[in-house]
This record gives structure tokens, sequence and C-alpha cells, in this order.
């Protein structure tokens, strides 16, 4: 199984690679401060509000995540070369994309959740009602959610030939999927495209809807209400299926498969030379 | 069995660079093959075409007899590679190097022999390979290529920041290896460093295979010629060099008088007549590089259609 070949190396290899600490322990900061300050000098704590603040930061800081721990994954060795040593011994180029999403994975959800093992252990010693099943629902919905970020990293460490062109790729799309969503650019440019241009008459939820399709950080915010009560904070209560937390689940898994599956298509036909 | 043959091998990198030029090959199982060319030459396109890097344009080519395209895992456990250019991991020891070579090989190697084997000392092979030197590097990646016993090694300039001493090591390795019957096919842009191991050589220039043969053969057919130069006081006029027996081609720089001669037992010659004329202050007798040889195949008038010489060993 040589896909787990290139990861158990490659895991040897990123362990040492201290940026990624870095960041990681950066997020498990914010979230302290924000378990810390939920509660700090209020009569009445909430952690639901604390995670709720959680998901804001981590809408943008997630994906900052995800793709600085993996841009350079491939793209990287293809520029200095080591993808020779990696493809001179019984590996697969599958293999090769494979085995780095499984290890950048590794190390992303790693991060993540020692940053909710640490906060919940606080959640738990502070809080009058901990709320656990939201905590370890929105811990597994971050994971996903990284996930997906990883998978196009890998994906644009796969088509590109050297660093500079996937830290370019890598910038653009998390602009465009996450800042631009977070601050609301790209709704207004659907809505102009959809309705002004095309005179599609669509409304604000399925405008919504194609939102989570371009973003993940649109599927991922708002799969939340998967783990928050009916109504919490501003989830629009009556939802339309297409809105909901599972099919947003569903729109995140096929952010994780296809851009993986274009990856390994465009490494296959790439001349490393 | 063939260890590498290539059947009218092309590759074309957009409209106008022809890298690689219907290079029809064959290596011979056993054999210790020497692929010599100029930089640029299409040696590396070539050995990346064979290891499934590059893909070819046109043509096909075939590594241990398996199709180099549709077989690389059968190939890839096979065959021993020292890629050209290639950077190790910064942050693995040269243990966990080999540890890893061996894993996906699925080989019982003892990573220190092959590091004793290619000279790197116990330490040496606990330290991240990311503060090696060029030359030590190259060592541990020649070790890599040693995993699992090989029945080719493919190396592309092997000799690349390696001190006379790792030369002579590494050629010792090779000839260690070509003795237990593996087939070697490497890469160089030095003509001497094959001569001591080569049973045959191959020449490449813009992306043409120009001559295949043994070294001896290539030399007569090539007509090479002998270079020597002599810096003097000063430049007699009327030295009339050319005149002399077996000297083939004369020129004359800042002090420096450089004779090419068709033996090199006519250089004794060259000395004596200068000497007779003005002072000698210094000698030097180079072998033919292989900037040189393409010169002289290219430029001497030698241009032949069939760009392929063949010569028989």
């Amino acid at each position: 199984m040589s896909t787990l070949d290139v990861a158990k190396k490659d895991f040897l290899d990123v362990r040492r690679a201290k940026i990624v600490w870095f960041v990681g322990a950066l997020y498990t900061m914010f979230m302290l401060l924000l378990v810390y300050f939920g509660q700090n000098n209020r009569p009445d704590p909430s952690i639901l509000n604390a995670l709720w603040n959680l998901t804001a930061v981590g809408a943008m800081f997630i994906p900052l995540i995800a793709l600085v721990t993996a841009y350079l994954a491939i793209a990287g060795e293809r520029e200095s070369g080591a993808i020779k040593y990696l493809l001179s011994i019984p590996n697969s180029r599958t293999d090769v994309v494979l085995g780095k999403f499984v290890t950048r994975t590794a190390v992303v959800s790693a991060s993540i959740l020692i940053a909710f093992l640490i906060g919940g252990i606080l959640t738990l010693a502070w809080y009058p009602s901990p709320e656990m099943d939201t905590f370890a629902l929105m811990a597994a919905l971050t994971v996903l959610y990284a996930l997906t970020y990883v998978a196009v990293a890998i994906a644009i460490s796969a088509a590109t030939a050297s660093r500079s062109r996937a830290m370019g790729g890598s910038i653009a799309f998390f602009f465009i999927t996450s800042v631009l969503n977070v601050f609301g650019p790209l709704q207004l440019a659907i809505d102009y495209l959809l309705n002004d241009l095309a005179g599609l008459e669509v409304s604000l939820n399925q405008i919504m809807f194609v939102q989570s399709l371009i973003s993940p950080t649109a599927a991922y915010v708002n799969s939340t209400g998967l783990a928050f009560p009916d109504g919490f904070n501003t989830i629009p209560p009556n939802l339309p299926w297409f809105l909901q937390g599972e099919t947003m689940l569903v729109v995140l898994l096929a952010w994780l498969a296809v851009p993986l599956a274009l990856g390994i298509w465009q490494f296959q036909r790439a001349d490393l030379g | 069995m063939t260890a590498i043959r290539t059947n009218s091998l092309t590759k074309r990198y957009g409209d106008s660079v022809l890298a690689v030029d219907d290079l029809d090959l064959t290596v011979e199982d056993g054999e210790v093959f020497g692929f010599l060319g100029p930089n640029g030459a299409g040696k590396s396109t070539t050995i990346n075409m064979l290891l499934d890097f590059v893909r070819p344009t046109e043509g096909s080519a075939t590594v241990l007899g398996l199709d180099a395209q549709s077989e690389t895992d059968e190939i890839r456990h096979r065959i021993g590679v020292l890629p050209e250019g290639a950077t190790l991991y910064d942050r693995l020891t040269a243990r966990e190097h080999l540890e890893w070579v061996i894993d996906t090989k699925g080989t019982d190697d003892d990573p220190d022999a092959i590091l004793e084997r290619v000279g790197l000392s116990p330490a040496d092979g606990d330290r991240p390979a990311g503060g090696y030197s060029k030359g030590m590097a190259q060592r541990l990646g020649f070790g890599m290529a040693l995993v699992g016993d090989p029945d080719l090694l493919i190396l592309d300039e092997p000799s690349s920041g390696l001190d006379p001493t790792g030369m002579q090591e590494m050629r010792e390795i090779i000839a260690d290896e070509a003795d237990r019957g593996t087939s070697v096919f490497f890469s160089s842009h030095i003509l001497g460093e094959v001569e001591a191991v080569c049973d045959r050589i191959g020449i490449m220039n813009e992306g043409r295979l120009v001559a295949t043969g043994t070294l001896d053969d290539l030399q007569g057919e090539l007509d090479l010629g002998a270079p020597i130069s002599l810096e003097v006081e000063s430049v007699p006029e009327n030295l009339a060099l050319e005149g002399l027996d077996g000297v083939r081609s004369v020129t004359v720089e800042d002090g420096t008088i450089t004779a090419t001669c068709a033996e090199p037992s006519v250089k004794v010659d060259v000395v004596r007549h200068v000497a007779d004329a003005t002072t000698v202050r210094d000698i030097v007798s180079e072998d033919v590089s292989l900037e040189q040889l393409f010169n002289t195949y290219t430029n001497g008038g030698r241009k032949e259609d069939a760009a392929t010489t063949e010569v028989t060993a």
C-alpha cells in the first residue's frame, strides 16, 4: 500500500515544519480567548455564544491553517526536484496525491481537535451548562470544513509546477471563497449575475445555495444549524431543504472529493521535467 | 532481454523546442552504458521519459522489457535511480531516507550497510539532510538508488558535486554493481569520467543521438586530435608550426600557442619546435573535453546526413 508509504514519510517531514504548528497554536489561542471571555464577568455565561463567535473566527482562519499546511505539499517537491526521488521508487502519482492528502489531513485535524479538546475541558470547568453535544458536533463540522480546504490546497499543489504559483492559486481561492464570502461581495456578485444580468429572479435562499456551492466557507456557516439549537442567533427557522444542514454536509463532502479527483487527474497528465 | 530500448522516442515542448528527436537507443542487459552530451543535449529529458516523469510526444520506450509508461510500478521495484538536481528532504535524516526507500520497495536492506557503502558515517546518517554538502547529498542519493539490489541503475550526472575521491569511490561501486550483473545507464557531460567504467557510450547533441560505440572506437572514428598549449615569453613570427608533420591546427592567443595534433606523440615535436624558437614558460597537455569533441564532430567537415554512427565493438 504505497499511499501509506508516501504518507508515513511525509508525516515525518511535515511534523517538523514549524509554521504548521504555529498556525495550529494560534487557532488554539483563539479558542481559549473566546471560551475565557465567554464566561468572564458574565452573570449567565453561555458556551453557545462562545462557539458561535468561534465559528465566525474560524470561517476565515480555518482555511488559512489548511492552506498553509498543504499548499506546498506537491508543488514544493516539484520545484525542488524531490518529487523525482518520490516517483523513482514504487509510488504512483495517485499515491503521491492521496498520501499527501492523508498526512496534511492528519496534521490539520490534530491541531483542530487539540484546540477543541482544551476548549472542551475548560468549558466543563467554567460553564454551568457545557452543551457538549454542540461542542462535539462543531468540532466534527470544523474538521470537515478544514479538510475541504486541504483538498483544494492539495489539488492546487498538484496542478502547479512551482511554489509561487501554488501560493498564488491558494491565496486567490482563499480570497474569493472565504474573504469575499464573509464580507458579503460574493453574495452580491451572485445576485448581480443571476438577477440583474441574467434576469432569473432567484430568491435569496437560492442565492445562498449557489454561494454554498461556490464557497466551502458558506457551506460551513450554513451547516452549523446541525450543531446549534433551532433558531439560535441568526440561524433562520424554516429553511428550505437545500439550505438544511444535511444538504450542506453533502456539499462539503463534494468539496472534499471533487478537488482531489481534479488534482489527481491534473497531476497524472503533468510533465515533471 | 534488453535493459533499455527506445523506439523513435521524441519529445517536443511547444512548437519550437525539440528536446529529443527520434531517438533509437538500445542498452543491453548487463552493460554499463555512458550517456554523454553537453548540457541541454536532451540527456535528462530522455531519462525523464524512461522514468515516466515526462511523456513522449512520439515513440515509445521499454525498461527491463517493460513499457515505460504503463508498467511503472514493476519498473520502479526493479530499478535504482539517482535523479539529477533533485534535493533531498531537508528535515529527514539519511537513515530515515533509506528506511523510507527500503519500506516502499519492500526489501530488507540494512541502512547502516548502505551508509557505509557510499561513504557516509553513522553520525552523518543521523543528521537531517538539510545540513549536507552537495557531495554528501549525492552519496545519499546514490545509496537510495542501491536499495533492493536493482537490476538496472539509472544515474543522471552521478558525479556532480563529488570531489575526486568521491568520484573515484562512485566509479568503484558502479564497477562492483556491474560485476554483479547489474546494468548501468548513466549520463555525464565529462568524457573522462565514463572512460574507466563504460562498456559502451552514446553521444547526444541537440536532441539527437550522434554516435554510439565503445570509447576507443568513437575516438578513432571521430578523430579528435590531441591538444597541447604552450605559454611562451614571446610569440615568434614565422613559427610555421602548421607545417610540422601531424599538427592539424594552431591558434595563438595572449602569448599562448595551442596546437591540435593528430596523435599524442606529435606533442613532443611541437614542444621541441617552439622551444627552439622562444622560451617556453609552461606546458599544458589536456584531454579532449566533450565540448571540443562536439566542435570537432560538428564543425570539422564531418557532417553526415545519417547522424548516427554505429561503431561495432
